[in-house]
């Protein structure tokens, strides 16, 4: 067993349990209930902390958000917020330094110059130059627009709460409890660190995979009750490619088990820290699988149909609004941060330090939790990457790729599970030529797949990707039956 | 799933203006449109009848928010036509630059709209940032951002400011290399391509039987443009030939409606660069307010019975104007004044080519058509 590492959140909350019941139920005559009570404050106090450790460091995936996502866009207002501090407009900026007495200034003129002369605006057009501004990129270490979501937040809760006249009230309002309520369960069984988590069962992988397959039914409900078309049609779309991606991610994540040879996430972390090595360089497929499917779980783009705010207004939830709106943004982003954090969990090897053992020793003051979050983020980086460059597939699309594609390539990698634990692994650390073979095959094919097709082949030849239509062509007088 | 009738408008993501579309589907299907418009109506002909030649520009310019110069401009040449001016030809290019640039605006303006309409809205911010280059420069010669009231009977407001021509060339360059950004976010990302190849069909003739024009008919194979095929202004001397496209036998779909406008940007940016070379008397020069070389005398009332017509190549297709002089009982207000606008044909035609195709491919088939609802209301 991995050892775990000094930040025993767990251990101390037990502790202060045990003395609480000692010292409170010990004295009274249900002191024969003494353990029992401990577990549950344990548990009760576990719940809490991880809940707020959750929903704290969750601010930092809404920062991402906006800020990579403004960065890749180049938008103006969001990545410059505190830049007009020494870049002004049109290269005038505030020469606030120079008024610092006895020439302590300096540094910051120095700082200054050398930001002006690396990401500054010296262009001679001075409009040219302006358009360029917008690539720099302000300064990030002072996290402008970290606290955005506090003031988001302000405005939900003073927003008014209306209900559509002819709405399903109950189902409506049932609805968004389902969601919320469920996305939150979800973080009880994912495990922060080697000790702070609330919940271990010792078939958690399934408890996860079963909850998180609950929200799609609670969109259903949301899209029917609205009484509203565009609310109806992104509830049927939830439902109708829930089928597409649900099974590959379920044969994805049931690789992950056969290879750890176990359905506890705890114990899935622990195989990878023992045996040296991420499942990332040992399943680079069902890597890649997971991150499709679990984008298509949390209904970001390019699988965002159900919300598809091009013709959908807002798909399921337009006729939500004020604090239910919010909670219920709040866990499309806790969706989100769950997928990150157990594609952390599965494939980068949980909150094991990057390097691994060569490492370990060194970082020993850095806990397992920081490792963890740290490699979510990243993940969620990724998450927004894909965002910001791939544009929303159809449903019909997605249907048929889920299963033409992900489905069969699913299994392939299941197949690939089960041979590397049977046949491969022989009970002790992975030879480091397992993980290196096989990444060096996964680059190999990446990069194969990822050379574009010769763009000047594809002129005067029939579209590609002709879709089937059931009506005939358009026209005058075909529209009449 | 039952057949539904579906209301998108007059405020919905896809319109791209103030209309209705309502929709019939069969589950996703599309199974009939009806296509609801005048929602911003303001009555502009009438309006040209109580306003006289030289006022009416300003109106000419709100016909079109995306594309202001090119509504302007149209109308100010078929004044031209009806009090038979004779143009400077400094002003003729001057005008060329202003309107080209103002293709070119339009075009950002609507590639950026489309992307959203497909999911994306990373290249939305990088067209707007193109195309606030180009506001710039359109703001150096009209002096405002979006409404220019820049053309003049016989000529143009102002000549080019000083050091425009260096600006104008550093300016199109970057935008020229900037191109390269879209088509590597477009052409070849595999998400745009199914979402836009062999969706939303539309057959050449067709669109030439419903009176189709711009780059719309021109995805489609058709080689019709009127600044190619009627030349007016000095499109016969600058360097430039229409962009065309060549579509599949099934007829023009999104993308061959995406290509034809990128390759026209490109095609406007190289006429840009060209007239500033060419520009009788230099690009560099600057003339004062109503100098003879940029504006010419010209009458202000029309005769009894005469008319004036021009078409032109707006940024969607051909805007005509027919203007019917006063005489002596209107005095200095033209009898009757016709507007002519491309989308309001466009409009019912494009919505009939979505039928048969999904709910999400509704805004990627309008939105290719570009429509723009000022002008189709007028």
């Amino acid at each position: 067993m991995a050892e775990g590492d000094w930040l025993d959140i767990r251990g101390w909350v037990e502790a202060l349990s045990f003395a609480i019941a000692d010292n409170t139920v010990g004295m009274s005559r249900f002191w024969r209930q003494k353990g029992t009570t401990a577990d549950i404050l344990t548990e009760l106090i576990m719940a809490v902390v991880v809940f707020g450790l959750i929903m704290t460091t969750m601010l930092v995936l809404l920062w991402i958000e906006r800020k990579f996502f403004a960065r890749i866009m180049d938008r103006r207002g969001a990545t410059m917020a505190m830049r007009s501090l020494w870049v002004g407009e049109g290269g005038e900026h505030v020469d606030w330094y120079g008024l610092l007495p006895f020439g302590t200034g300096a540094p910051f003129r120095w700082l200054n110059r050398w930001l002006n002369k690396v990401a500054g605006s010296d262009h001679e057009v001075e409009s040219v130059a302006r358009v360029r501004d917008r690539s720099y990129h302000g300064i990030w270490w002072m996290l402008p627009g970290f606290f955005q979501n506090i003031a988001d937040a302000v405005k939900f809760l003073t927003k008014e709460w209306m209900v559509p006249t002819k709405a399903d009230k109950f189902v409506f309002e049932v609805a968004p409890f389902i969601i919320i309520s469920s996305t939150i369960m979800l973080f009880a069984f994912i495990p922060l660190g080697p000790h702070v988590w609330s919940a271990n069962p010792d078939l958690s992988l399934l408890f996860l995979m079963a909850i998180f397959g609950i929200a799609p039914l609670g969109v259903f409900f949301a899209g029917w009750s609205s009484n509203n078309k565009y609310t109806l049609i992104g509830g049927i779309r939830s439902a109708a490619q829930l089928t597409a991606y649900e099974i590959p991610l379920l044969v994805t994540v049931l690789a992950v088990a056969v290879l750890s040879g176990s359905m506890n996430i705890i114990e899935i972390v622990e195989f990878q820290m023992d045996m040296d090595g991420w499942n990332l360089f040992l399943l680079p497929l069902g890597a890649a699988l997971f991150l499709i499917t679990m984008i298509a779980e949390v209904e970001r783009i390019p699988f965002d149909m159900p919300e598809a705010e091009a013709e959908l207004v807002e798909g399921w939830w337009t006729e939500y609004g004020g604090l239910r709106w919010g909670l219920l943004f709040m866990a499309e982003y806790l969706r989100a941060y769950a997928a990150c954090l157990l594609f952390a969990i599965f494939f980068l090897g949980g909150w094991e330090p990057f390097g691994g053992n060569l490492v370990a020793q060194y970082t020993a003051f850095i806990p397992g939790i920081a490792w963890l979050l740290i490699k979510s983020w990243l993940m969620f980086a990724v998450f927004v990457w894909v965002r910001a460059s791939l544009h929303r597939v159809r449903t019909d699309q997605i249907l048929e790729f889920g299963w033409r594609w992900l489905l069969p390539l699913s299994l392939v990698n299941l197949g690939i599970a089960v041979w590397l634990r049977l046949w491969v692994w022989q009970g002790e650390v992975w030879s480091p030529l397992v993980p290196g073979i096989i990444t060096a095959i996964a680059v190999a094919l990446f990069v194969l797949l990822a050379i574009d097709e010769d763009p000047e082949s594809l002129e005067g030849r029939e579209r590609p990707y002709s879709v089937h239509v059931k009506a005939g062509p358009a026209g005058p007088g075909t529209h009449k039956k | 799933m039952a057949e539904m009738w579906i209301s998108m408008g007059p405020q919905h993501p896809m319109t791209h203006g103030l209309w209705t579309l309502r929709v019939k589907v069969d589950g996703e299907t599309v199974i009939d449109t009806e296509p609801d418009l005048g929602y911003i109506h303001r009555a502009v002909e009438k309006i040209a009848e109580l306003r006289d030649f030289t006022k009416f520009t300003t109106y000419c310019d709100r016909l079109c928010y995306a594309s202001a110069n090119t509504w302007s401009h149209a109308y100010i040449y078929a004044v031209e036509n009806l009090l038979e001016v004779e143009v400077p030809e400094r002003a003729e290019y001057i005008r060329l630059v202003a309107v080209e640039i103002q293709r070119i605006a339009s075009h950002l303006m609507w590639l950026g709209a489309y992307c959203p309409d497909v999911g994306n809205l990373t290249a939305f911010v990088w067209c707007l940032r193109e195309r606030e280059m180009m506001l710039d420069l359109l703001q150096e010669l009209g002096g405002s951002r979006l409404h220019y009231n820049f053309p003049r009977v016989g000529g143009v407001k102002r000549d080019l400011p000083i050091g425009f021509a260096q600006r104008c060339r550093t300016k199109i360059n970057l935008f020229l290399n900037r191109i390269q950004e879209y088509e590597a976010m477009l052409d070849e990302s595999t998400v745009f391509l199914v979402r836009t190849q062999g969706v939303g069909y539309a057959k050449p003739e067709e669109m030439v039987n419903h009176g189709v024009t711009g780059p719309n008919v021109r995805a489609g194979g058709i080689n019709y443009d009127v600044r190619w095929a009627h030349p007016y202004s000095v499109y016969d001397e600058v360097d430039w030939e229409p962009s065309v496209e060549k579509p599949s036998i099934k007829g023009a779909d999104c993308y061959d409606r995406y290509r034809v406008r990128v390759e026209e940007m490109q095609q406007s940016a190289r006429m840009v660069l060209d007239a500033l070379d060419k520009m009788p008397g230099g690009a560099d020069t600057h003339h004062q307010h109503g100098d003879e070389a940029i504006l010419a005398k010209a009458p202000l009332r029309a005769p009894e019975g005469t008319s004036g017509f021009h078409h032109f190549e707006d940024s969607r297709g051909e805007s005509m104007f027919y203007i019917v002089g006063g005489g002596e009982q209107r005095g200095k207000f033209p009898y009757r004044n016709s507007i002519r606008s491309p989308m309001f044909i466009t409009i019912p035609y494009a919505s009939k080519c979505m039928i048969g195709y999904k709910v999400a491919d509704i805004p990627a088939i309008m939105g290719s058509f570009d429509p723009c609802i000022g002008e189709t209301d007028r």
